[in-house]
């Protein structure tokens, strides 16, 4: 058989073997290493830290596992979060991730490896995502093979959309989980292919796991289900189906209850999802119904009665049973679901869901959910920042799928569809589209690789018998150049030069056939088409090189993209930030840890911090206080009373504060140095979230001036009057002497004197310079960080003689009272 | 008159110290003159008793310190003035009457009769001194008072007696005079000049340590001061030091809570403020903002981060590394910023480590066959006394016969053992406690032990043991087949 390059001969298949399986070895284990060293830039970068929001909590819930055992990390009830709620964590969380960690601890402790509980915690998603590569490759063999499966293992490796959930630091469900979804897959996938119980039950055991580790659990619970249900529909029921369904349904579902936090919900939500209340990092939607996973479990049992039943009666019976049995068990289930979703047995949808199909609906009527950045819907250009070309082999994967169209196939096909569908609707679903892209794209490249690489060069019958014929004519000729051992291909180009139409002579010839070799065999298809049917395939070596080249550019760029987005979008700690000054050096900005570290070495231990949500896990992490409201945004109610002492001035927030025992009001400032991730910026959406809730004193309007939202001269008067106005840009006119102070996140100019709050005329807050004692009625500032970034005030308690405290404040300055307007006295809020 | 008078308080000091169960008045102190370095969180003492000796042969030099004095010094070193080595001295507690506390000198050659010497005893009192007004706003000074007692106490008679308090700054706010000494005094009880204040001369001093005397005379005087550096405290220190033969390393890592024990912010810390006084570096002497720390020569792996992480504000200037013979003093300068200004009462807990070369703290003692390994007390932070110190030296795996000597008594001492990487049964390792170190305690703590060579193979053993297990398990699950279906 001739091929486009010689191979060696005298190989046993042993070696071949052998030599395949230690080089698949290595390329997994490079895989794995490439994997883990494109997350550690943020390590490299900064340092070994946790990163971002809620990796903190985990973080410190992980402490607590390890120093205190699981038995009282599961029964931990932390009294300083949502103060004075507090929170139930072991009900309320997915365990899996500290479960994870703490299992790794201790092992590595038993081993005499005294390996620090947080590097643990900032490696685990590096680690995990190594893991990630090896099932991904497992998938992908099922699918195609053995080289498809390594392609989609190295591009599962380094793409970008899941790096960016997995980078070392961060902390977070994700960091795990991806692993165990592809891997519940695979398993899913080899227990329909084989008929087999026994991966089935890995296949529950690893959902189990995966529902104990992320709310994105769901998407297993309605894929798996769906895929059965499609089966069933395309006529592909069998007792492989059965058997791996039923096994892995009531393992799984039996399994997945034992977790406190989904407890009965499997059977109980209809959406089968964390309502709105739960845990914000739980992920949320790419829902169907629920009802699929038992409504497949039941429907497939009544399939393989009726199967049963066809196998004993007659076909006409059957057909005439068979239309009886699903009118009425349609009007049955019909109405048994509106009964119990009348009688409140299952919930009804709630507000994620409704925002997955209507993407406007958040902003709508939750603003808490809209108001978090990674709920807002996907735009283009991050599809082709997170998948680079893979976005673009993707459909190609897809369509190769149906080619082929064996069970598995059309697992990944409903994959694609749907995570497709809902990475469109919300950013941070990214992530579960990632691993079917770089499983799709792996098998249409392995596909093109095959093709290009395999050494065979297609032949039929009638030209084989023409080649030998021609070799020698063409021998004749005398175009000596073509060297023997390379012989094949050449002679098979010779061949259909001669045969061509224009068929140019001699070293010309040879010249042309080289160079327009691909057109030539363009040409001699189309022009075999006609004299047979199988001389389809590539020709020659430069094709192939050509293509080849082609490919491995396009690989390249794929590593220098994901090498570029990852060390320069996805590895910033965010809680460290770092500036380049003018001479190239980095400059590290580290407010937070410093404010968070100034609360916790120089306050009372049980001084309870307020400040918006988002850094209410940071506090708790690094400052050990108890906050009011936190990332585990459950309680809108509790939000919203922050969002309105925020935004409420002081003579209203102050009484919210000493209600519920605040001492401190943490607020995020940006205005000196730019960082635009403050509080003034994030303002508006405390000021919906509190309008939810009492609509009749903040309205969003009244905090802008014509529809501007401004913070300089024409801040509007509530604006300029809330509790956060203020205490964002106490004495920060000061700092500027005699210049105009400049805002330089909101690049507008801040009034010099700043705003007086004087609406009574005797009383003023803040800006103005009086030397050292500058107070504000309510708060005084406690600390506020070297860059400004975070301001720390501390609340004053009641004045001892009972007086308000602007009267008492007003009074202590010397000023005297006009007897004219009366202020109401305020009854004192503690005590009786 | 003169005469007259010391022969009755002769007799007088003969009849008390009767009853005392020291030997009689052996000695006389001719002079004795205290001179006292007002200072933050240590005050130096410097006291020169001029002894004669009234009985021959006489070689115990008794020392007394008021019970309140005592429980303040920390390190107490005495000397014959002009000379290098320090004197034995044996803690004899307090006396019968419990009104003072007795330290015996020897002396290195016995008195003649009327042979005179000069003892120099240098002490340093840490917590003597108190911020007052106890509370100061970012940008008052920082005023300090100290407190002691007026006459120095010596079971013998002391013709004359002097005591000289010296401040940094020349800038005092008030002192106190003392009352009813008036037979002591010739010229005037107390003068001040300039920056120091003298109590004194008060002549013809007779025995102090008796109930009469003390009740009688002595009494507190306090000096109220300007100071121009951060009180410092470390409440807590725990250093651990750890020895690796394997990777020829020293390292050493201090936790440290530091607080700062000078007055209370008053008020709030306003950054404003703070910002403006340091672009006009006008720094209230109570901020600490930076501190300046020899670390030894040749450090590698500096690492300064707290509970939240590494703190990315400081400089290192390393010295390369000295052989340990040499004389030459290196440092490695590491310049470290807290998180946050350090403002009065407010605490800040660190932690610092460094590795350091084995070869410049390790020696081998050939005849004995022994390592010799010197490691620090601690890292001195300037102007700042250590509450309570634990200084564990973990030695390597294996080490048998340690042997370890302290340079100066330490509260406790264990050997425990210490597990740690790739460790089978884990190192020996000291532990020795203190409290109220100064600047003289960094002194070196010496261990010496024995490591045979099968523990220095026990690393390498254990590792190679377990990766070969793990691989026959490899090689042994790979050929067996579980299948049921063949």
């Amino acid at each position: 058989m001739p091929t486009a390059y010689p191979l060696p001969k005298d190989l046993s298949p042993a070696i071949v073997t052998n030599t395949a399986s230690l080089l698949r070895i290595i390329a997994l284990g490079l895989i794995s290493g490439a994997a883990i060293a494109s997350r550690l830039f943020a390590v490299v970068n900064f340092e070994s830290i946790i990163h971002e929001f809620d990796p903190w909590f985990n973080y410190r819930a992980t402490r607590v596992l390890a120093s205190k055992g699981f038995y009282e990390f599961w029964n931990w009830f932390d009294p300083t979060a949502w103060y004075p709620l507090g929170r139930v964590v072991g009900g309320t969380i997915y365990p899996g991730l500290m479960a994870t960690s703490g299992v790794i601890y201790n092992l590595l402790h038993a081993l005499h490896l005294p390996v620090d509980i947080r590097n643990i915690c900032v490696l685990l998603a590096p680690g995990f995502s190594a893991l990630t590569a090896w099932a991904t490759y497992m998938f992908t063999k099922e699918l195609k093979d053995e080289s498809a499966g390594l392609l989609a293992a190295a591009f599962i490796g380094i793409v970008p959309g899941y790096i960016s959930r997995s980078v070392a630091g961060s902390y977070d469900n994700e960091a795990i989980a991806i692993f165990l979804l592809m891997f519940t897959f695979f398993c899913w996938i080899k227990a329909l292919k084989q008929g087999s119980a026994f991966f089935g039950t890995i296949a529950a055991v690893f959902y189990f796991y995966m529902v104990a580790a992320w709310g994105g659990y769901v998407f297993i619970t309605n894929m798996i289900p769906l895929h059965a249900l499609v089966l069933l529909l395309m006529g592909r029921f069998s007792s492989r189906l059965y058997v791996a369904y039923s096994t892995w349904y009531a393992i799984g579902t039996l399994a997945s209850m034992q977790v406190p936090f989904v407890g009965f919900q499997p059977v109980r939500t209809s959406e089968h999802m964390a309502a709105l209340g739960e845990h914000s990092s739980s992920m949320y939607q790419l829902i169907f119904i629920h009802l699929t996973l038992t409504g497949v479990f039941g429907l497939l049992q009544i399939v393989a009665f009726a199967q049963l039943v066809r196998s004993h009666v007659s076909s006409k019976q059957f057909q005439e049973l068979l239309v009886s049995a699903v009118i009425s068990a349609g009007v049955m289930g019909f109405f048994a679901i509106v009964a119990l979703t009348y009688k409140g047995w299952i919930a009804p949808w709630t507000g994620r869901f409704y925002s997955l199909w209507d993407t406007g609906y958040a902003k709508k009527y939750i603003p808490i959910i809209a108001s978090v950045s990674e709920h807002q819907p996907t735009a283009w250009p991050s599809f082709f920042m997170d998948l680079h070309f893979l976005i673009f082999l993707f459909p190609a994967g897809v369509v190769m799928c149906f080619r082929a169209l064996r069970d598995e196939h059309v697992f990944v096909i409903i994959y694609a569809v749907m995570a497709s569908y809902f990475a469109g609707v919300m950013v941070r679903l990214m992530l579960t589209l990632t691993p079917v892209v770089c499983v799709a794209s792996a098998v249409a490249m392995s596909s093109l690789l095959d093709t290009y690489l395999d050494p065979k060069e297609p032949d039929t019958d009638e030209q084989k018998g023409r080649s030998a014929l021609v070799g020698t004519t063409s021998a004749s000729i005398g175009t000596s150049a073509t060297a023997a051992p390379v012989a094949a291909p050449k002679k098979t180009k010779k061949t259909k030069e001669k045969e061509a139409p224009v068929a140019p002579g001699g070293v010309l010839g040879d010249l042309v056939s080289g160079v327009a070799s691909s057109a030539a065999a363009a040409v001699q298809a189309s022009e075999t088409a006609s004299t047979s049917k199988s001389t389809k395939g590539i020709f020659g070596l430069d094709t192939r090189f050509a293509v080849i080249m082609n490919t491995i550019g396009l690989l390249l760029f794929f590593v220098l993209h994901c090498t570029w987005v990852t060390s320069s979008a996805y590895s910033s700690p965010s809680v460290v930030l770092a500036s380049t000054s003018p001479d190239g050096s980095q400059h590290i900005i580290d407010d937070f840890r410093e404010a968070y570290y100034w609360l916790r070495q120089n306050t009372a231990e049980d001084a309870v911090v307020m400040s918006w949500w988002d850094y209410g896990y940071q506090i708790a992490g690094m400052a050990d206080r108890p906050t009011l409201v936190d990332n585990n945004t459950w309680n809108n109610t509790h939000i919203a009373t922050v969002g309105k002492a925020m935004s409420s001035p002081e003579e209203v927030a102050y009484p919210i504060l000493r209600k519920h025992d605040v001492s401190y009001v943490l607020v995020i400032f940006g205005g000196l140095i730019g960082y635009s991730g403050d509080d003034l910026n994030k303002f508006l959406w405390m000021v919906r979230i509190a309008q939810g809730v009492w609509p009749d004193e903040i309205q969003e309007p009244n905090y802008f001036n014509k529809g501007e939202y401004r913070v300089d001269d024409r801040a509007s008067p509530t604006m300029r009057e809330s509790l956060m106005y203020k205490m964002s840009y106490y004495r920060f006119a000061d700092l500027f002497g005699a210049q105009q102070p400049m805002d330089r996140v909101r690049g507008q100019q801040v009034p010099a004197k700043g705003p007086t709050l004087d609406y009574l005329g005797e009383h003023s807050v803040g800006f103005r310079c009086r030397g050292n004692v500058s107070n504000s009625s309510s708060a005084d500032e406690a600390f506020t960080s070297e860059n400004w970034i975070v301001r720390i005030y501390e609340v004053k308690k009641d004045d001892i003689l009972g007086r308000d405290l602007k009267i008492a404040n007003a009074f202590s300055e010397g000023k005297k009272r006009k007897r004219s307007k009366p202020v109401s006295r305020r009854k004192a809020i503690r005590g009786w | 008159m003169l005469r007259h008078s010391r022969t009755l308080a002769l007799l007088l000091a003969a009849t008390l110290f009767s009853s005392l169960s020291l030997a009689g008045p052996a000695f006389e102190n001719t002079a004795i003159v205290r001179s006292v370095e007002l200072g933050g969180s240590l005050v130096h003492l410097s006291t020169t008793y001029a002894i004669k000796a009234l009985e021959p042969g006489q070689t115990v030099y008794h020392i007394a310190l008021g019970k309140d004095e005592r429980e303040k010094t920390s390190w107490i070193e005495a000397k014959v003035k002009g000379q290098m080595k320090p004197l034995a001295i044996t803690e004899l507690g307090e006396d019968e009457t419990s009104t003072a506390h007795l330290l015996a000198v020897t002396f290195p050659k016995t008195l003649a009769i009327n042979g005179t010497v000069n003892l120099v005893l240098e002490t340093i009192q840490t917590h003597s001194t108190h911020p007052h007004p106890e509370r100061a706003s970012q940008s008052d000074p920082q005023l300090l008072k100290y407190n002691t007692d007026l006459f120095i106490l010596s079971p013998y008679t002391t013709l004359v007696q002097r005591t000289k308090l010296k401040s940094p700054s020349p800038n005092i706010i008030s002192y106190s005079t003392p009352e009813g000494v008036d037979g002591f005094v010739r010229d005037g009880s107390v003068t001040k000049s300039g920056p120091s204040i003298t109590y004194g001369p008060y002549h013809n001093v007779g025995p102090s340590v008796n109930l009469e005397f003390l009740s009688k005379y002595q009494q507190p005087i306090s000096v109220h001061y300007n100071f121009d550096h951060p009180v410092l405290e470390i409440t807590n220190l725990e250093r651990s030091a750890e020895i690796s033969h394997w990777g020829s390393n020293l390292n050493i890592e201090d936790k440290i809570n530091l607080h700062n024990a000078g007055p209370i912010l008053k008020g709030h810390f306003s950054r404003l403020e703070h910002q403006s006084q340091n672009f006009f570096r006008r720094l209230s002497p109570h901020i600490l903002s930076d501190l300046t720390l020899h670390l030894p020569p040749g450090v590698t792996n500096v690492y300064f981060n707290d509970l939240n992480g590494n703190v990315s504000t400081s400089h290192l200037r390393p010295a390369p590394s000295v052989p340990k013979a040499s004389k030459t003093h290196q440092y490695s300068i590491l310049e470290m910023r807290p998180r946050y200004p350090l403002l009065g009462g407010w605490n800040y807990s660190f932690t610092l480590g460094f590795d350091t070369p084995l070869q410049d703290s390790v020696s081998w003692d050939a005849t004995e066959e022994k390592y010799i390994v010197g490691v620090p007390v601690m890292t001195y932070i300037p102007g700042s006394v250590v509450d309570e110190a634990k200084v564990k030296i973990i030695l390597p795996e294996g080490a048998t016969d340690i042997e370890f000597i302290s340079p100066f008594p330490a509260l406790s001492s264990t050997i425990s053992t210490h597990i740690t990487y790739l460790d089978t049964t884990g190192r020996p390792a000291v532990s020795l406690t203190y409290k109220d170190l100064t600047e003289r305690h960094a002194a070196m703590i010496f261990v010496s032990y024995k490591v045979p060579f099968a523990a220095h193979m026990k690393k390498p053993v254990a590792v190679g043991g377990a990766f070969l297990s793990f691989f026959l398990f490899g090689i042994t699950a790979r050929r067996i087949n579980l299948r049921l279906h063949k």
